[in-house]
């Protein structure tokens, strides 16, 4: 022992003349800076997430719905109750808290009478502590869940512009299990998702390393899982608890990475055809996209037979003919409309309603007909010259067709959203093969960060050295006899009237000339109803240019229903869940009509 | 630190060791060498305060970790003395190597790691009286395999009244009611088929 530790009981002494350390009155002690005591919430900042009282080790939280708090995007609108009578004090729910919303005040004493005064809602049931700034919050630093995203291998720009290989590589196992762990499971972004896709439940599949369960969890709610998986618009992400401390979980990944790690041939093991009887009954489907073949693997799974009549050479819609194979490669969706045809479903391709059928013999022919044609018409911009402009939706279609398109040295594509950054990217691709290098030029109505594209696929065609024009009106295709030399634009100045009616308006003296030999318009679609014949469009209710359907899909005609694009969009996953509310709607009127002629 | 680490590893087999800040080193040392070790630290190298003694369950790798925390006051360093032990399922079976006589207040640590986290240390005075828990029957419960939620639980009657909702099924009520449930295309079939 040194002589210093000897000593230096002694030392303490040298304290007597300061001011006493006690307190007199112990019972309006204050606790320490930093003590745990009763806790806060702020209201606008919970999201109703669960993870407080999911880590609670006393089970003093309960969940519970709050007046004036609802559910929304993002919120369920349940706020944490504690009671006290259970609560250790451990903040490990202040530790968790998604959002930070969750701290601890330094009061610690309040005498009551009544035990039920000690459960409460911190933020809900005011107190004095409410507004207290001492106490205990999560240090910044501090995190029981990962915030950072698992990063995703992709290919280079120089690698994946000569090419239309798929350019995202998909999570290693590793990878994965970074992701999947940092997802608490509160299920907040099943709500978002169009189809209810069972999120959380398939994310801890993906932890587990079960990925046959995970993949009979996918096809619960969605048969274009493997599509999904790459190319959907993911907006449960935008919802995501983790968001709001960091990183969203990368959720479509973790979908494709369950899709790709069961073998294909697996698929028809695990997604069976339930045992039921077959009803006898028949449905025609109209169009084999997303919308259509969801309808027709849900309506087979229950017994009926379903035909699905396919305008061109092979079945998949947009999802073959208007996404590029970069983003979803054909194979992939080819085995996914295999598991669906294992269901029974008959697909005729080349089969075009209108002109090889018509919808009056489908009517006759069949129990119920089911309308999910997608939007294959190009819009124009009718600017002068515009008759000789491509329609984006026409070439990529021909592009996946396998034929010749013009390949010019120079290529203007209008349109800012993601079918304009699908062809310009898909023509940077065949300039880069023809020419070994790219010329492509995007103009756009909207300022870059007003793009309707996703972020990503802006950058990724301007790393593929597509140029974008953001904020430029076009004024017409100019023309030397019947070739296309370019685009004139204008400077927008604005695109919406005060009343928020599309009405652009143009800086004239800003004038530019694109050179181009090929325009390429990608400014919206519509749908081709000339199938329905004067007759039945006639006959059928119908808003604003679009078929009137109620709730479940259905038209104002009794054995008519649509679904998909055609009428309400945007994306691949609604048109899934479409098909999926339209199967039970048909499924019950055929119930019905079962049940009369019994 | 770093060069006295350097001394004594001529002679003992020590780990990499953790500089975790200027005055603070952590270091693994072997079960069989740690007394040699504690003693020339604590006679020699004027580490003369056991600042505390504590374990990590490690229970995946079946290991528990004692960490001899000591504190040389002269030159402001402490060094945290890590001992892996194998860990067994029974509690009590496991057992440490008892330095009452090396540190008076060792006892009363030890005593509370027996009565945490089961590991014994034959020798030590008083080590298998109670500490703070009256009464346990259970798992030492600062062992990873206690289950403290169901340990409260089944030890703490609920307040009547209470109720909780699941936030995805509270959503699913109260936003999306009408559509299709997951697995509601199967059972409807299997009604019908009756
Ligand atoms: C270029 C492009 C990129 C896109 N990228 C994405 C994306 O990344 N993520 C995403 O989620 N969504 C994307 N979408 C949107 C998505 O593809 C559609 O929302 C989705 O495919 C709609 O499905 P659907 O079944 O309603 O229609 P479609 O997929 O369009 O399918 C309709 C089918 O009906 C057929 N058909 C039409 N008329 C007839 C007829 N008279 N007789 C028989 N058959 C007929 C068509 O040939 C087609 O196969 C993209 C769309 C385009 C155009
Ligand atoms: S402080 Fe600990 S015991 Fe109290 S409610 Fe939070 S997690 Fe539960
Ligand atoms: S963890 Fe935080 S955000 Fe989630 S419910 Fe609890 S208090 Fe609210
Ligand atoms: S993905 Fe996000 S919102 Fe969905 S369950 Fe996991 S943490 Fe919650």
């Amino acid at each position: 022992m040194s002589l210093r530790d000897v000593l230096s009981p002694f030392t303490a002494w040298k304290h007597v003349i300061d001011t006493p350390v006690t307190i007199q009155d112990p019972f309006n002690r204050e606790a320490a800076d930093r003590y745990r005591g009763f806790h806060q919430n702020d209201m606008d900042k919970c999201i109703g997430c669960g993870s407080c009282e999911e880590i609670c080790q006393n089970d003093a939280i309960d969940m519970v719905p709050v007046e004036g708090q609802n559910a929304g995007p993002g919120d369920s609108g349940l706020r944490p109750m504690i009671d006290y009578g259970r609560c250790c004090w451990c903040a490990l729910c202040v530790d968790v808290c998604m959002t930070g919303s969750l701290t601890m005040s330094n009061e610690y004493t309040w005498v009551d009478s009544d035990p039920d005064a000690f459960r409460f809602i911190p933020g809900v049931d005011g107190k004095s502590w409410d507004l207290e700034p001492k106490g205990y919050q999560r240090e910044d630093t501090r995190r029981l869940t990962g915030t950072t995203r698992a990063p995703m291998g992709e290919m280079e720009p120089e690698a994946r512009i000569g090419n239309f290989d798929e350019i995202v590589d998909g999570f290693t196992r590793e990878q994965a299990v970074i992701e999947a762990d940092r997802c608490v499971e509160c299920g907040l972004c099943v709500a978002t998702c169009p189809a209810h896709m069972d999120i959380p439940d398939y994310i801890s599949k993906v932890r587990d390393g079960d990925y046959e369960g995970g993949l009979q969890i996918l096809y619960e709610t969605n048969p274009f899982s493997q599509a999904c998986g790459r190319i959907c618009t993911h907006k449960c992400e935008t919802t995501c608890a983790a968001m709001h401390e960091g990183d969203a979980i990368a959720i479509r990944w973790l979908k494709r990475d369950i899709t790709d790690n069961v073998p294909r041939e697996r698929y028809f093991d695990l997604i069976q055809k339930p045992d039921v009887p077959e009803t006898g009954q028949k449905i025609a489907v109209i169009g084999a996209g997303p919308a259509g073949l969801t309808t027709a693997y849900d309506l087979a799974r229950k017994g009926h037979k379903v035909v699905v009549f396919e305008a061109l050479d092979k079945p998949g819609g947009m999802m073959r003919y208007g996404i590029p194979e970069y983003r979803l490669p054909y194979d992939v969706l080819d085995h996914e409309i295999s598991v669906i045809e294992s269901m029974g479903v008959e697909i005729r391709c080349n089969m075009r309603v209108g002109h090889e059928i018509s919808m009056q013999q489908l009517e006759k022919a069949y129990d119920a007909v089911v309308l999910s044609i997608g939007l294959h018409q190009g819009r124009s911009t009718r600017v002068p010259g515009s008759e000789k402009a491509e329609a984006a939706i026409d070439l990529l279609r021909r592009i996946t067709a396998g034929e010749e398109v013009p390949v010019p040295e120079q290529v203007a594509v209008i349109g800012g959203g993601n079918v304009a950054m699908d062809i310009a990217r898909s023509m940077a691709r065949l300039q880069k093969v023809k020419y070994d290098k790219v010329g492509v030029t995007i103009t756009a109505l909207e300022e870059l960060d007003r793009f309707l594209a996703d972020a990503e696929e802006i950058k990724e065609a301007q790393e593929e050295g597509c140029v974008i024009y953001p904020a430029r009106g076009p004024q017409e295709i100019t023309l030397e006899g019947e070739n296309v030399t370019g685009l004139r634009t204008w400077k927008v100045k604005a695109i919406f009237d005060d009343e928020g009616r599309f009405a652009p308006k143009y800086d004239e003296a800003d004038e530019m000339v694109h050179p181009a030999q090929m325009v390429v318009e990608a400014i919206g679609q519509m749908s081709d109803i000339s199938l329905l014949g004067a007759e039945l469009t006639e006959k059928l209710e119908w808003n604003r240019g679009r078929i009137m359907i109620d709730a479940d899909g259905q038209t104002s005609e009794a054995w008519l229903w649509a679904a998909g694009d055609v009428t309400s969009g945007p994306d691949v996953i609604h048109a899934v869940a479409d098909g999926h509310r339209v199967a039970r709607s048909v499924g019950k009127m055929l119930a019905t009509k079962r049940e009369k002629l019994q | 630190m770093r060069e006295l680490l350097y001394r004594l590893k001529d002679r003992y087999h020590l780990g990499t060791p953790t500089f975790q800040r200027d005055d603070l080193t952590f270091v693994t040392v072997k079960r069989d060498e740690l007394r040699a070790i504690l003693t020339e630290l604590r006679d020699v190298e004027g580490f003369t305060h056991l600042t505390f003694l504590t374990a990590v369950d490690w229970i995946e790798e079946g290991l528990f970790q004692l960490t001899y925390m000591i504190n040389n006051r002269e030159a402001n360093q402490s060094l945290g003395l890590r001992v892996m032990l194998t860990r067994e399922d029974e509690p009590g079976a496991t057992t440490g190597d008892t330095i009452h006589d090396l540190w008076p207040t060792a006892a009363t640590y030890q005593r509370e790691l027996n009565e945490m986290f089961g590991i014994n240390f034959p020798g030590s005075p008083r080590v298998d009286e109670e500490f703070i828990l009256e009464g346990w029957t259970d798992l030492p419960p600062y062992r990873r395999d206690f289950d403290t939620l169901a340990y409260s639980q089944q030890t703490y009657r609920e307040r009547p009244g209470r109720g909780r909702s699941d936030p995805k099924a509270h959503m699913q009520e109260t936003l999306y009611p009408d559509y299709p449930k997951p697995r509601e295309a199967a059972h409807a079939h299997k009604e019908e088929a009756k």
